[in-house]
């Protein structure tokens, strides 16, 4: 029998090698596939949305006179409140028409043009400042304003002299003094930590509009979902896999837990109608409902990753510590969530960058509020987390629906400011893990 | 089988059966195991002799299917006994596993997690002292003591299956149970366990369970043959192994089937 | 008893006892030889025994080796840890009586020159052939593991001892009778004292046999049949 020389391939290798050859080059393409709709995804929302991190100001210096803003002649907060934004409006534009006659920049716009120019936002900046800084009345200030939604547009490439032309809220002659202001030094974009601090604003006024709100009930709700589904979760799962009998209820529940992990989202947010404001009349719109609903739906989303962390501990690690003679609690305490505590912790923040970006249920339990203030974290009426607020993704969504091209660029920004919230959190796990992973 | 009548056996077994479901693992078992003595278990795979080792310290609790039934007495009390509370009795018989388990901690809590849980030490420094006695009786101290806090985990196979020698006589045995502690180290370490083994046979009764022959031949001062779950001879070690009574067990010590 | 898991194993033990049966049939023609060839004092016979010694001593090399090798190969315990150690000793003692045989060999070739002294070929003749039938029983025990027919070889060393007896009796009568047969009668008497050995030699082998088998050297002392040292006188 002659022997076959391994240096020559034969017929069954070269045929296996190729089948290899094309899984692989599958692989790859499917790899790039995905790359290349994630590229589309980044270029597309970074695209839109960068913009909304600058914003256009001006440096307007504002007189104050005492006859019009404190009657009272002693800096009493209460009567100067009755100072409207119309007031206010009055010597703002008296303010930014001297700063334009200033500069020496030609125009033929009326001061009431001029005035509109910037963001209507800007008297109640003026206004806010004026109250929290009463003894600035009877002088001027200069502050930075916010210029209007068009101008903002026309500085990021939105708005063109021809469409301003057609536009009722502009006009190329406010976009040429801009222009000119703005080569002057007057006018000026700057980093807009605003999009990060303000409320929500009105269709008028998309400058203005702020993650502010959204922000701090997303924030709210994070916490709810932490202080309720963290113990909960962490305490079925150590029950289940540990001190549960096994048996066929045992077995059920368990099934049960896998479904519920796979259940639309907005089946919670019906739950949550049903159960939290229609039968416990828990405020509607308030973080709280929020968050339990969003504790609902994350509590099978950390039970499963935690069984498996605890499943994962190597059972003569059990064997050893009941050896000893320590109790099951105490084995299970001691020894056995310690080394589960990366794996759980991972199911946790990962559960609580899943909840973070949920939007449905949120919709149903009506987050879509249009809220102007801060939600305080307690108030006498409304109780822990029970003033209405909303949600980022809900802020996302909410934008989108706007008229305003303005809003555009704003719910981008949102988007990116979400992105960049989930990858902190899994980074902030990735980091946990190593740092905890031990070697049994 | 020849009748070993003891004076004051450690532990006395009586008519133990063991179930696991509807599987009769052990059948009617009886033996007495002596103080201060190294008593080997043999017997091809599947005979329950680790089973029967693990009845001595109630491990088998933790199995749902698993019942005991029969007397199994460590100093004249019936550890099954429904007074008896099995974390205690672990305390009392101490057990090392086939595979070197440390736990993931620093050499120091590893031995002091038992004295620490049963309250054994008032204070830290006698705490101390009885994590330097158990390496020092383990023969790790002089290979540990520059590397108290470092991982348990850190050591060779051998020195971990002696800090879990250590771990084990930490809380004060007066049983040591052994199952298969050879069994995944080289035969240098082996041998170590084993000189190690014959020290503490001084103040321990000491039960292991070997799937080596000449380990048990080595080891022990008697040994108990076990096949298909009955106990088929207990003699001195010398005698099983030159001329035993019963032919099951000159076949098996012989390497002869069935 | 059933075949050991390891074949290799059951190999080696049959191959070591093929060789000792082997040196066991060597040994005893070399006996009925030795004897043949002083009665029919033939020279050349006598000189063929002490040249088939070498091959007893080198199967008695070769079987030491062998065991040596099973015991550090297989660490044998109990029944086969007896079976090796009897070996050993089977093989020393066999190569002892071959010596004796050799050395029957060597003196019937002086003897071919002297007168022979009547009756005592013949009473020497027999008890070789006793001694032989002894060795081909203890053989027989030792492959069949019968400790009863050992027992029996063990027995039948009195009746070797009694012949001894009865010629050493006859060997001092004839000395005295004639000083010209001392010489003869030396050797002649040297060679029933080697019969005589061989004897004690074969009891020690049937001795290990029952060693084998039950486990323990047999209780009762062996029955000492050799009363010479202690005559004084005729």
């Amino acid at each position: 029998m002659t022997h076959k020389s391994l240096l020559i391939a034969d017929a069954r290798t070269k045929k296996r090698n190729a089948a290899e050859r094309r899984f692989k080059a599958y692989g790859l393409s499917a790899i790039v596939v995905a790359i290349l709709a994630l590229v589309m995804l980044l270029v597309s929302v970074f695209g839109t949305g960068a913009s909304a991190f600058r914003q256009t100001y001006a440096t307007v210096t504002v007189p104050l006179p005492e006859d019009k803003l404190d009657k009272s002649g002693v800096r009493d907060i209460e009567v100067m409140k009755k100072v409207t934004t119309i007031g206010y409006t009055k010597l703002l534009n008296e303010g930014f028409e001297n700063v334009v006659i200033a500069s020496g920049i030609p125009t033929g716009l009326s001061r009431k043009d001029i005035g509109g120019m910037l963001s209507k936002e800007a008297a109640a900046t003026i206004r806010d400042h004026i109250l929290a800084n009463p003894d600035l009345v009877g002088t001027e200030a200069t502050l930075d304003l916010l210029m209007n939604g068009r101008i903002d547009g026309y500085f990021k490439g939105r708005v063109t002299l021809e469409s301003a032309a057609l536009d009722s809220n502009t006009s190329p002659e406010e976009l040429a003094l801009a222009q000119a202001l703005k080569d002057a030094g007057i006018i000026h974009t700057k980093f807009n930590w605003a999009f990060l601090t303000n409320p929500d604003a009105s269709d008028q006024r998309p400058e203005a509009a702020g993650l502010g709100v959204a922000i701090l009930g997303s924030l709210y709700m994070m916490i709810v979902v932490l202080v309720t589904s963290l113990p909960i979760a962490v305490a079925a799962s150590i029950y289940l896999e540990e001190f549960a009998p096994k048996n066929r209820w045992t077995d059920l529940i368990e099934v049960n837990i896998s479904n519920l992990a796979a259940v639309p989202s907005i089946v919670y947010g019906i739950l949550g109608l049903a159960i939290f404001i229609n039968f416990m009349e828990l405020n509607q719109s308030s973080p709280l409902v929020g968050g339990l609903v969003l504790s609902l739906m994350t509590l099978p989303r950390i039970i499963i990753p935690a069984r498996a962390a605890l499943k994962s501990v190597p059972p003569s690690i059990r064997d050893a510590a009941l050896g000893v003679g320590a109790s099951k609690m105490q084995s299970v305490f001691h020894h056995v969530l310690p080394l589960a505590a990366p794996g759980i912790l991972t199911g946790v923040i990962i559960g609580l960058g899943q909840a973070l970006g949920e939007t449905a249920p949120l919709l149903l339990i009506g987050m879509v509020a249009f809220v102007r203030e801060y939600p305080a974290a307690y108030t006498p009426d409304a109780g822990l987390f029970g003033e209405a607020s909303t949600a980022l993704p809900v802020q996302v969504y909410n934008w989108t629906q706007r008229a305003d091209p303005g809003f555009v660029e704003r719910a981008s920004g949102a988007i990116i400011t979400l992105l960049i919230f989930l990858l902190v959190m899994n980074a902030v796990a990735i980091f946990l893990r190593r740092k905890f992973e031990r070697r049994w | 089988m020849k009748d070993i009548n003891m004076q004051n056996p450690k532990i006395s077994a009586k008519n133990v059966q063991v179930y696991y479901g509807d599987n009769h693992a052990i059948k009617d078992v009886n033996v007495e195991i002596a103080d201060k003595t190294v008593t080997a278990f043999i017997g091809p795979s599947g005979c329950g002799k680790s089973t029967f080792l693990r009845c001595l310290n109630r491990m088998n609790d933790t199995i749902d299917i698993c019942r005991v039934t029969g007397e199994i007495k460590i100093d004249d009390e019936d550890i099954y006994d429904a007074k008896v509370d099995p974390v205690q009795l672990r305390a009392k018989v101490g057990m090392v596993f086939q595979k070197p388990n440390p736990f993931p901690k620093s050499i120091y809590d590893n031995v002091a997690y038992g004295p620490k849980i049963h309250g054994l030490a008032r204070n830290k420094a006698e705490l101390d002292e009885i994590v330097e006695k158990a390496l020092r009786k383990a023969a790790l101290w002089n290979e540990a003591k520059d590397r108290l806090n470092s991982p348990g985990t850190g050591l060779s196979g051998g020195q971990q299956q002696r800090l879990c020698i250590a771990r084990a006589i930490a809380t004060a045995p007066e049983v040591l149970l052994m199952d298969e502690p050879c069994s995944a180290l080289d035969p240098i370490a082996t041998a170590q366990v084993e000189e190690l083994i014959d020290e503490l046979r001084q103040s321990y009764s000491v039960v292991i369970v070997t799937h080596s022959m000449q380990q048990a031949a080595r080891v022990s001062q008697k040994t108990a043959f076990f096949h298909l779950g009955n106990l088929v001879e207990y003699d001195d070690t010398t005698k099983i192994f030159t001329n035993p009574d019963d032919p099951r067990t000159e076949s098996y010590i012989s390497g002869r089937i069935g | 008893m059933a075949n050991h898991i390891s074949s290799a194993y059951d190999r080696d033990l049959e191959a070591i006892q093929t060789l000792v049966v082997k040196m066991g049939g060597m040994v005893e023609s070399a006996i009925l030889l030795a004897s043949q060839s002083l009665e029919t004092r033939d020279v050349d016979l006598a000189e063929k025994v002490r040249a088939d010694d070498k091959k007893i001593d080198a199967l008695e090399m070769q079987i030491n080796e062998e065991a040596a090798r099973v015991i550090a190969l297989r660490a044998p315990v109990s029944k086969d840890l007896r079976s090796i150690l009897t070996v050993l000793r089977i093989a020393a003692s066999l190569e002892r009586i071959g010596d004796y045989a050799k050395n029957m060999a060597k003196r019937t070739g002086t003897l071919v020159d002297m007168p022979a002294i009547a009756g005592s070929d013949a009473a020497l003749r027999r008890m070789a052939r006793e001694v032989s039938l002894m060795l081909k029983d203890m053989l027989d025990a030792y492959l069949r593991g019968d400790a009863v027919m050992a027992e029996d070889v063990r027995q039948r060393d009195l009746e070797v001892d009694q012949m001894y007896n009865a010629l050493f009796r006859e060997f001092l009568t004839f000395m005295m009778e004639d000083p010209r047969n001392i010489t003869a009668c030396m050797h002649l008497h040297f060679m029933a004292k080697n019969v005589e050995r061989m004897g004690d030699l074969v009891t020690n082998m049937a001795e290990q046999v029952i060693y084998q088998v039950t486990g323990e050297m047999p209780e009762e002392a062996r029955p000492k049949g050799d009363k010479t040292a202690y005559m004084s006188e005729l």
